[in-house]
């Protein structure tokens, strides 16, 4: 059996990461502006943001852009010509989150299935993900409470885990053990099981530090019985009715197809994001509209995160990272809102 | 605020309270529509009750009862604009003023607070914003603490209101208001240029900064039409600039700078500053105030005088 | 299909008027080899490109024993059918599908079949009509009753199939209504779930098919619950806001069910296991 586990001191990854930003594109979160943290393509390690509260907004862009072209399309010659646009370059994704990770497979049965999206699975075949254990979690985190587990990253090709003045490093996957057998020098084998130890110890350490553990149990089941619950128009009286929750949210997948054209001749098909929380998405062009107001569809996303996506590919719809709750700016925090259910729960 | 709602609602004189409930977090509150006498006891005031609940009043303007709504001095400001713009009936509202000092930024409240740590209460004072927890009262300047737009208030007590639950503040001597605005205008176009592009490219499209805006009501948004089609879906730089330049000028006379849209921004785009230069241009070439101070000056470009700048001539 | 989101090009044979607001539209693949994948079955829907504009989900009209031509009823509602309206014979389309389920006609076998339209809601069911109608098929399925209305005369779709094809087939009977009198009409007035339960057929060995605008559908399953249909043997297909097509884009759910993939056809029975999202 091939060692799994390496170690990697501090200066170690700081000299891979330079590397790996010149044989790849490396993709790392990076503060675009104050207090506002994402995943950018940087140029090394002077740029990467190591800090563990989740990003601003998630990862998902890389692999489910805000707005990406499908093909472009043109007539010439009385013909209708598709050409779609080339496919991504392998590139490394560093410094996901357990939580991100997790989101990155709530997704793949989606753009998977039946119907595989070429887009979305050329991204992420095309992309090594570095994940990064947390060693604090944010003041919104609550992945415990759905499955999570922030010192586990399944999915990811490498895990790192911050102990001391070192890394310990697991490789995941095949993928991953290649990565690290391509910087010889850099990574020295782990053969006393101390990656092993630092991550028990440091999920020791995080599991006390949640500050507000939603208790999921139930709830599922209960909302199965429940589509109707006058719980839902007290919530959507507070709903602005805009994106932030869908945007920053990590499985949050909706989206648009439209064409660009500027002579009818040629032109682009493109998708761009879409949110369920818009009035006008399930509003057909004849005008009728299934989630008419505001409550259908703040219930409409709530049960997606907690029952629809459950049902649909037994996973849960929600990964815990906290980003809606920090962002939303009339304070619907998910965590309350199943706090709520269980609570309606209880009382029949 | 709790027995003012208790005894507007137990006399049936509204239907409905619109005002704040304790949040999830202790420098958090969410809105809270009170409908019984007995769940008037969530209310709350604190300095944490930054959201303006005016614009909440649009979803009753169908209702038959009266709905009673709380609101700051700059809340007051788009209570006046609903009103002027008749999204909003006089008669049918009741509103509840709150003379403030000034709310608090929770952003820079909870950088300065352990995780974890209990919040037992925290008040604004002249000079600063104090927040009591369990491992003693942390002392914050509140030029630091609170919100960009109550570092200079120009009405600290509402504009409006049918009661007043405190002693009026007096506004402070008109300092330099739009000091952020003159500074980027000092710069060159480049600069200028540079500054929002770096900004806009950044925007989700989320349109919170719409839907939370004040002066922003039409029934069918110009960005959620799709024919003709005058902003594309696409998130992209031009289409995101197009869609904050269009409704800058969009709310422009009409937007009271309440700084709600900058709040609620999730990649904190300077909304406020866009917003605050075309209030500043229009106050400088109409001689008005700002939007929404009072009830009986209409919008600047919604009337017109025999004496306006006519620079088409 | 190895790019889902990718259509087929293809071109516009044939447009015919159905109504003042209604065009059939015969489409043909550019690459003839497509006929031989797409194999659509009945009830299933495809997306139609106008390069330029976008993309609109519609029920297939034609039955799949036309081979080698997709026919499409398209009502004028919007910005995609208003374009799909302007074009002429010869202009340049996608195709995007097969998408969604189909009618249960295996199921149907040996039984009576009860198709009650409104409107364009008769465009899918015309896939299966012309379906078991044809040839060898018209042995597996017994009794054929179409009753089908619109707001005018002017308004009934596919007059050359209800006044000329259909009522001439074996076993096969129209019942046509109108939403109010108008001159030059001797059939029956009023709305179809009245005229459904003035005609009151058996529900004894047959499936009633219903399509038609969201209120006529909701008035029609209470009056064929009424006349003792089983929720089983009531069957109709739904129509979304749809994007994708493929069951990733979001829009289309009740509940945990896509409209385009696990739809647009649903029996009563299943209907009332989702929420009241349609």
């Amino acid at each position: 059996m091939s060692v799994r586990d390496f170690l990697l001191t501090r200066e170690g990854l700081h000299s891979w990461l330079s590397r790996l930003a010149r044989d790849y594109p490396l993709i790392a979160p990076v503060e675009e502006e104050k207090g506002v943290i994402t995943f950018k393509q940087v140029g090394g390690p002077q740029e990467i943001v190591f800090d563990c509260a989740p990003s601003t907004l998630p990862p998902k862009e890389w692999f489910l852009p805000s707005t990406e072209e499908l093909f472009a399309f043109s007539t010439a010659g009385g013909g209708i010509t598709l050409q779609e646009p080339p496919g991504p370059k392998e590139r490394v994704l560093f410094g996901l989150h357990p939580c991100d990770v997790r989101a990155l497979l709530a997704l793949d049965p989606v753009f998977g299935g039946t119907y595989p999206d070429p887009y979305y699975l050329g991204r992420r075949k095309a992309t090594i993900i570095v994940a990064l254990s947390c060693t604090k979690p944010g003041p919104y985190c609550f992945c415990p409470a759905v499955g999570g587990d922030p010192v586990v990253a399944a999915g990811a090709d490498l895990l790192l885990t911050e102990s001391g003045s070192s890394f310990a490093v697991k490789a995941m996957t095949s993928r991953g053990e290649e990565i690290i057998q391509r910087y010889p020098g850099h990574f020295a084998p782990d053969e006393e099981g101390r990656g092993e130890r630092a991550r028990q110890e440091l999920a020791g350490q995080l599991a006390g530090m949640f500050a507000f553990l939603p208790d999921l149990r139930g709830v599922k089941e209960f909302l199965d019985g429940h589509f109707e619950l006058p719980y839902w128009e007290e919530v959507a009286s507070r709903c602005l009715g805009c994106g932030i929750c869908t945007y920053t949210c990590p499985t949050c997948h909706c989206f648009d197809i439209f064409d660009q054209s500027w002579d009818g001749a040629r032109g682009l098909r493109a998708r761009c994001w879409d949110s369920c929380m818009f009035s006008q998405f399930t509003r057909m062009a004849g005008g009728h509209n299934p989630r008419p107001t505001q409550k259908e569809r703040v219930r409409n996303r709530f049960l997606h995160k907690l029952k629809y996506h459950q049902d649909r590919y037994g996973l849960g719809g929600c990964v815990g990272c906290g980003r809606c709750v920090a962002k939303c700016p009339v304070n619907i925090d998910i965590r309350r809102i199943i706090g709520d259910l269980k609570e309606l729960a209880s009382h029949g | 605020m709790r027995e003012t709602a208790r005894q507007l609602l137990r006399e049936r004189e509204v239907g409905l309270v619109i005002g704040y409930a304790a949040g999830s977090e202790a420098y958090w509150v969410t809105p809270a529509f009170i409908k019984e006498e007995a769940q008037a006891d969530r209310l709350v005031w604190n300095p944490f009750c930054v959201n303006s609940l005016a614009k909440y009043l649009i979803n009753y303007h169908h209702e038959p009862y009266k709905v009673a709504v709380v609101v700051k001095g700059c809340d007051s400001r788009a209570l006046v604009r609903l009103l002027q713009d008749n999204q909003v009936q006089r008669e049918k509202v009741v509103v509840i003023g709150i003379p403030c000092l000034g709310v608090v930024d929770a952003k820079a409240a909870a950088l300065k607070i352990a995780p974890g740590t209990r919040i037992l209460g925290a008040s604004v004072t002249d000079g600063e914003f104090l927040l009591q927890t369990e491992s003693g009262t942390l002392s914050l300047p509140r030029g630091e603490a609170l919100c960009a737009k109550c570092r200079y208030c120009e009405n600290p007590t509402p504009v409006l209101a049918d009661t007043l639950l405190a002693e009026e503040v007096a506004a402070e001597p008109a300092a330099n208001i739009y000091a952020e605005v003159r500074e980027v205008e000092s710069w060159p176009r480049e600069k200028r240029s540079a500054f929002w592009d770096g900004h806009f490219q950044r925007c989700l499209r989320c349109y919170a900064c719409r839907n939370i805006c004040p002066a922003c009501t039409c029934r069918e948004c110009v960005f959620d039409q799709t024919d003709p089609c005058w902003v594309a879906k696409a998130h992209n730089l031009s289409e995101n600039t197009a869609f904050h330049l269009i409704r800058a000028m969009h709310v422009a006379g009409r937007c009271v700078d309440c700084g709600e849209c900058e709040r609620a921004c999730p990649v904190n785009i300077p909304l406020r500053l866009l917003n605050q230069k075309v209030i500043k241009d229009i106050k400088e070439l109409f001689g008005v105030s700002t939007p929404g101070s009072r009830l009986d000056e209409m919008p600047a470009l919604g009337m017109f005088a025999t004496e306006d700048p006519d620079e088409f001539n | 299909m190895d790019n889902p989101l990718k259509p087929y090009p293809a071109t516009i044979v044939k447009i015919t008027d159905e109504t003042p607001d209604v065009k059939t539209f015969q489409i043909v693949f550019d690459d003839p080899g497509v006929w031989d994948h797409f194999r659509h079955k009945p009830g299933q829907v495809a997306q139609i490109s106008v390069f330029g504009v976008g993309e609109a989900t519609i029920s297939i009209t034609s039955s799949p024993t036309r081979k080698g031509l997709l026919e499409f009823s398209v009502k004028r509602v919007g910005l995609l059918t208003g374009a799909l309206h302007q074009l002429e014979a010869g202009s340049k389309v996608g195709i995007r599908g097969p998408l969604g389920n189909h009618f249960p006609y295996e199921e149907m076998k040996g039984s009576d079949l009860l198709f009650i339209g409104g409107g364009i809601g008769l465009a899918p069911l015309r896939a299966l009509i012309d379906f078991v109608l044809d040839g060898e098929n018209r042995s597996h399925y017994g009794q054929v009753e179409i009753i089908y209305g619109a707001r005018s005369a002017a308004d009934l779709c596919f007059k050359d199939d209800l006044f000329n094809r259909w009522p001439h087939m074996p076993g096969t009977k129209v019942y046509l209504t109108i939403d109010r009198p108008e001159e030059g009409w001797n059939g029956h007035v009023g709305f179809v779930p009245s005229y459904l339960e003035e005609i009151s057929p058996s529900p004894r060995n047959r499936f009633a098919i219903t399509c038609g605008p969201p209120v006529m559908i909701k008035f029609v399953l209470s009056a064929l619950q009424k006349l003792g249909f089983p929720d089983e043997r009531i069957i109709t297909t739904l129509e979304m806001k749809m994007k994708c097509g493929v069951g990733k884009c979001g829009r289309c759910n009740i509940g945990s069910k896509f409209v385009c993939v696990d739809g647009p056809v649903f029996y009563l029975s299943q209907l009332k296991e989702l929420p009241p999202e349609f």
